[in-house]
């Protein structure tokens, strides 16, 4: 069951992901110890490649890997002038070259992760690349729910805002699903895709999707930054139509639902401030699972051996596809 | 001179094949029948069972000269072209600097000239270094011969420029070629907007960004009372808008498909391989469905390959990195024969017409057909025998296609220009 890299949530086997919540709920248990360190990675190195900013997942996969004892080494993009493709693989070259054992990488450029993966013998981590997938997010959502629900099966998760530019909702939909969990999707008409697999249900009206009986509500981070155009008229806007507002808190206090977040949140856009301290909010579970969810990846997945060369990827590619038939 | 023994001959005109034996004296056809006499000296190539038919012409290609040699030069390109069969082609002007003036094209055909076995035609661009804003020095080319304008690559995105370029050059007999799509709509990158865009985390291109403008750019060529040309069609619906105003005739349009657009659909992408990333981009099968279609239909006058090669260095980026445009003209006929002639999708004749004549039709050049009197410009194909698109076998500088290592039926043989033979394996 070895693999060397952890790219996307679409290619792991059910059992893969029983395996690493299993694998979670043990290292989550070192956290209550005094010594919370673990020899299991010792003499390894991981290498932080983030391209985009973020404090939160960059922290938690160092957090997670300096407990299994691995070295950390933080690849400085910043300050290298690095942004394009073709950058990104003379710095291929380089890594390989430094022989790391992980990799864990962040891009705006979807695919870029499973380019690196197919040219290092390093076991590569997608910690995100641009709307594409953050499976270590999906898994530590799943843990998260499987706290509450431990068999989740035919649970309902209401993922609430912007679908279209968020690799968390792929990741996490594709995830839940495999685990039996019903998804539907909620957001402005411009910011959900018509186009969203016919298994996911698409919900553009708040009160609808309410109606559809969710069991937790995923407020997706409305991310200003990405917004090259404008896809809805205001934030004040956004808040009121698909934002948890103090009124709808009360009907969700009263149906016990649960809220999550992958944060950081911004506060007065997806949530007002009163969800912060709301009972069933699992926003600071999900960061403290963050964490046991790294090891077990960074504990399960083999580096090094042979890796296949892009070239040799793409004959393999165009061998399990032959070119067509019309 | 040369004798073909019993080729089997094809038009525009017949879907049948007619067998035949075919004589070349000093780069004309001397005489065609069966049973001819061997003249003295001649030299005798048994054609049992192959298909004799005129050069292809492809009137999309990109030769990146000047500017982009890396990808491919006239020489490169020209060979390529008749690596695949073509033997003649017209460039687009979107090299740097842009062909936007007499002075660069000049320059291109006196290279094409001299580093070309084929005729090659270029294109010169509507506005000046292609920035959608002044016109380019459009009589000065129409003086060196040239007939075609387009930005491709782009659309001239201001319809006000366009219209008057328009109704500046019509009055010298030139055409516009379109390419067509709302630039603020189909964004930088070439995937079709559906559910391979989503699975692939890409903000994708919708169909319409095609479709509005070319609605657009035949109102205007409508009002200007000019000829306008739409390029690389990859949608139905942009398809179906062709159909319709074709069937009103009060506008002269022409439009053209790529091979790649009628055998390939967004799902080929998969795991991000950017020799499936093109614009405009792979669309669905029903779009494929519809362009062939039309191809069969007319719709379609011709068919391009908007070949567009790039260094392996470049397409080896990842996805949203990597360019734009795939190499068309060494795989097209072999892959048309392949996937449409073989099984009976349609006839010879088709290729002949859309590949071959009507691509010159529009270019205003003479038609090479296998007849007694006419120049020799003909290609020899093998229907039983294989191609296989190894990097070896490709002349072109850049091997960016999704047919790299692939083989399939079919192969050119011979390729004969004038009394030269270009090609013969
Ligand atoms: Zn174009």
């Amino acid at each position: 069951m070895a693999r060397k890299d952890l790219l996307d949530i679409a290619s792991l086997h059910r059992e893969e992901i029983e395996f690493l919540l299993d694998q979670s709920t043990s290292f989550k248990k070192l956290f209550t110890r005094s010594v919370k360190k673990i020899p299991a990675l010792e003499g390894k190195s991981v290498l932080m490649l983030f391209y985009e900013a973020s404090t939160r997942t960059h922290s938690s996969f160092e957090v997670a890997a300096k407990r299994l004892s691995a070295e950390v080494t933080n690849f400085d993009v910043a300050h290298s002038s690095i942004t394009k493709g073709e950058s990104v693989r003379e710095t291929i070259e380089t890594l390989q070259a430094m022989r790391t054992d992980y990799i864990v990488v962040r891009h705006s450029h979807p695919g870029l992760p499973g380019m690196i993966a197919r040219q290092t013998t390093a076991s590569v981590i997608n910690a995100g690349d641009g709307a594409h997938e953050h499976p270590t997010q999906a898994l530590l959502d799943a843990f998260t729910i499987k706290e509450k629900f431990p068999d989740p099966r035919g649970k309902r998760v209401l993922i609430i805002g912007d679908i279209l530019h968020s690799r968390v909702a792929r990741s996490t939909s594709t995830l839940l699903q495999k685990l039996g969990v019903e998804v539907a999707y909620l957001g402005p008409g411009s910011l959900v895709p018509k186009y969203v697999p016919e298994s996911i249900r698409r919900f553009t009206d708040y009160e609808a999707a309410m109606a559809w009986a969710p069991d937790v509500v995923y407020l997706l981070r409305v991310q200003m930054e990405r917004q090259d155009v404008q896809f809805f008229p205001s934030v004040r806007e956004y808040h009121r139509v698909y934002g948890i507002t103090t009124a709808r808190l009360a009907e969700i206090r009263d149906k016990g639902l649960y809220i999550m977040h992958p944060g950081p949140v911004n506060r007065g856009v997806e949530l007002c401030d009163a969800v912060m301290d709301y009972e069933r909010s699992l926003i600071t579970n999900q960061v403290e699972n963050g964490i046991s969810i790294r090891m077990a990846v960074l504990d399960w997945l083999t580096p090094g051996g042979d890796f296949p060369k892009q070239e040799a990827y793409n004959a393999q590619q165009k061998a399990s596809s032959p070119v067509i038939v019309p | 001179m040369l004798l073909l023994q019993n080729a089997r001959i094809a038009s525009e005109n017949s879907p049948v094949l007619l067998e035949s034996d075919v004589l070349f004296v000093e780069g004309k056809i001397q005489d065609i029948g069966s049973g001819l006499a061997v003249p003295k000296g001649a030299r005798v190539i048994d054609a049992r069972g192959r298909v004799l038919m005129p050069g292809m012409f492809d009137a999309h290609v990109h030769f990146r000269a000047p500017g982009f040699e890396n990808k491919e030069t006239i020489t490169t390109g020209s060979e390529a072209a008749i690596n695949g069969g073509v033997t003649g082609v017209v460039m687009m002007p979107n090299t740097r600097p842009a062909i936007d003036s007499a002075a660069v094209v000049a320059t291109v055909l006196e290279n094409a000239k001299h580093r070309s076995r084929i005729p090659v035609y270029t294109s010169g661009c509507v506005t000046k270094n292609r920035d959608g804003k002044e016109l380019a020095e459009i009589e000065g080319m129409h003086r060196l011969g040239v007939t075609m304008l387009t930005d491709d690559g782009d659309t001239t995105n201001d319809p006000a420029v366009l219209l008057r370029a328009m109704q500046y050059a019509t009055e010298f007999g030139m055409f516009f070629a379109s390419h067509c799509e709302v630039p603020e709509l189909a964004g930088p990158r070439a995937l079709n907007e559906g559910v391979m865009s989503y699975r692939l985390g890409i903000k994708g291109s919708p169909a319409c960004a095609e479709e509005i403008i070319i609605d657009r750019d035949i109102r205007l060529a409508r009002a200007a009372g000019a000829h306008v040309h739409i390029q690389h069609v990859s949608s139905k619906e942009g398809m179906e808008t062709i159909r319709w105003w074709k069937s009103r005739g009060d506008v002269k349009v022409t439009a053209e498909v790529a091979p790649h657009h009628l055998l390939f659909t967004d799902e080929h992408i998969g795991d991000y391989d950017t020799n499936y990333k093109m614009n405009p981009p792979l669309r669905t099968q029903a779009d494929c469905d519809a362009l062939l279609e039309g191809l069969k239909e007319g719709v379609f006058d011709l068919i391009a390959t908007d070949h567009a090669p790039h260094t392996p260095f470049e397409k080896a980026q990842d996805f949203v990195s990597a360019p734009n445009g795939i190499t068309g003209l060494e795989t097209a006929l072999v892959s048309l024969y392949h996937f449409f002639v073989r099984p009976e999708k349609f006839g010879w004749d088709l290729v002949v017409k859309r590949y071959s004549a009507e691509p010159r039709r529009l270019m205003g050049l003479p038609i090479p057909t296998i007849e007694v009197g006419q120049p020799a410009e003909c290609i020899l194909f093998d229907t039983e025998a294989e191609t296989t698109f190894t990097q070896d076998f490709m002349k072109s500088k850049s091997q960016n296609t999704p047919f790299i290592d692939q083989t399939l039926k079919g192969r050119v043989d011979l390729v004969i220009l004038g009394s030269e033979i270009l090609l013969e394996r």
